[in-house]
């Protein structure tokens, strides 16, 4: 128990309906996320996965159960939407800096981090172009970085890749796998997609929809850095059938 | 490249204003010579013009022109003001909202020529009466405006600030208010001609100085040519306070999909 980021406590999400039975979103969700760990939930939709990452991320309560984090009720926490919800009126660098702003982080070190962010994402030459210049890989890229900026330990995602297309969304998952390597953070990564899930975790939690229940944890042992060279490893296409199995 | 771009783009669209006011001009002047239409109905553009020039000439007409631009600034101001405040609040305390609405409606709705009377009994045919009829006429599309324009904010976008702690002034100026931009200004633009038509109203029904109190002057001793060219000044003022609105537009929403160049 000492080195984990987050611990989910018999969870359970019931959203009370006037004129039908309750719907169950979540139902007793146990669940132990070690610190630099990168953990994947998977499921078909409305299994209560993104339900759950919201609860995680404060911006959702849960009906009963408990979250224990690192750094207790304080724990800061980046989170990277769906869609790359950018202020459109802010251009790259100023969007990545935006939470620094917020909180009063502009310190000198943490403007250099972040230009080291931004280099280490491939925005450098973009850094004074506005949103609507960007392409949708690329808006996700800098949602990413402004989620890191502030150095949050535990960063959130929310099918982040999923409304790109399929080479610009392997590629962005290698490079989130750099960010992941040096920066240590702790990644809860939700999506539909099993090979990303394979591709990407540590250790990935399937879900069943109604009621949004873990199914089963499998730990992926493919090893590190991943790569091309992991795509076309027998194993990955193995846990990619197992898990497909599992989701049926 | 892009600023001697910008440069013909304003040029081309002078010179169809000059053109558009050209041909109507001659079309104007061709139509009273030939059909020989008596000045008292509608006198040349010729004698307008006059009228026009007697107008600035004398220099009477400054000091009538700064009185109706100062209420319209200063009614627009407040009433903009006024507007964004309360869109703010309706959208923040929906009790506010169902309960004020239906008063703004039927505020709205009423005609502002009746209520004129009722401000000058209540508030004296001052510049206070005049300030409150044109803030009437701004309130309401301002309020829609920012209603509409907090409307139109991503979820995503409020679940990034709860994330990021942020406080509501945080939220309030450096979302929600960006965010409203959009739809504010097009609110602001049919608020400043209301502005104007407000003043001009109001000048018109109680008042001894502005271009409202122009025309009246000029209808009641039948100085047609007077008449037109004082409808001329009240245009110019609300085109130019209008194009004044869309120049602050251009240079706040620069970023705004709509301003591709």
């Amino acid at each position: 128990m000492s080195d984990y980021s987050v611990v989910l406590k018999d969870l359970n999400k019931v959203y009370n309906n006037l004129l039908k039975d309750d719907t169950v979103a979540l139902k007793d969700v146990n669940l132990e996320i070690g610190q630099s760990e990168f953990i994947s939930i998977i499921g078909p939709s409305g299994c209560g996965k993104s339900t759950l990452l919201k609860i995680i991320g404060n911006l959702d309560k849960a009906t009963s159960g408990e979250i224990l984090y690192k750094d207790g009720v304080n724990q800061q926490l980046g989170f990277v939407f769906q869609d790359s919800v950018l202020l459109p009126w802010k251009n790259v660098r100023e969007n990545a800096e935006f939470p620094l702003v917020i909180q009063k982080k502009q310190t000198k070190e943490n403007e250099e981090k972040l230009d080291e962010l931004l280099e280490l994402a491939g925005l450098t030459e973009f850094k004074t172009a506005l949103p609507r210049e960007l392409s949708g890989g690329m808006k996700q890229r800098v949602s990413i970085v402004r989620a890191l900026s502030y150095d949050a330990p535990l960063l959130l995602m929310d099918e982040p890749f999923g409304a790109l297309d399929a080479l610009t969304r392997d590629h962005l998952n290698e490079e989130l796998l750099k960010i992941w390597q040096k920066t240590k953070k702790t990644i809860i990564f939700v999506t539909h997609s099993i090979e990303e899930a394979v591709f990407l975790s540590d250790r990935v939690v399937v879900m069943s929809p109604r009621p949004g229940r873990i199914k089963e944890i499998v730990s992926i042992d493919l090893p590190r850095p991943r790569g091309e060279v992991t795509r076309n490893d027998p194993k990955f296409s193995e846990y990619n059938k197992y898990l497909r199995g599992i989701i049926g | 490249m892009r600023k001697s771009g910008k440069m013909t783009k304003t040029l081309r669209g002078v010179s169809e204003y000059v053109l558009s006011v050209g041909i109507f001009t001659v079309i104007w002047y061709l139509y009273v010579a030939i059909k020989d239409v008596p000045a008292y109905v509608l006198p040349s553009p010729g004698k307008v013009g006059k009228g026009l020039l007697d107008l600035f000439s004398g220099g009477t007409i400054w000091a009538h022109l700064g009185t109706t631009t100062f209420e319209v600034i200063l009614g627009f101001l407040a009433g903009a003001f006024l507007g964004v405040v309360l869109g703010y609040i309706f959208m923040k305390v929906d009790f506010l909202k169902t309960a004020l609405m239906p008063y703004l409606i039927f505020a709205q709705t009423a005609p502002k020529i009746a209520l004129v009377p009722l401000f000058v009994v209540w508030f004296g045919i001052g510049l206070v009466s005049k300030i409150i009829l044109i803030i009437s006429m701004v309130l309401f599309p301002v309020l829609s405006g920012t209603m509409l324009g907090m409307d139109s904010i991503p979820k995503d976008v409020r679940n990034l600030m709860k994330v990021l702690k942020a406080s509501k002034w945080q939220v309030f100026s450096k979302i929600e208010l960006l965010y409203s931009l959009p739809s504010l200004f097009s609110s602001f633009k049919v608020a400043i001609v209301q502005a104007v038509i407000g003043a001009i109203v109001a000048e018109w029904m109680s008042g001894k100085q502005g271009l409202g109190y122009i025309l009246t002057f000029a209808s009641s001793t039948y100085n047609t040519p007077m008449l037109l060219a004082g409808i001329i000044v009240t245009i110019i003022l609300g085109i130019v306070t209008y194009e004044i609105i869309n120049i602050l537009e251009n240079k706040a929403l620069y970023w705004h999909e709509s301003k591709k160049i």
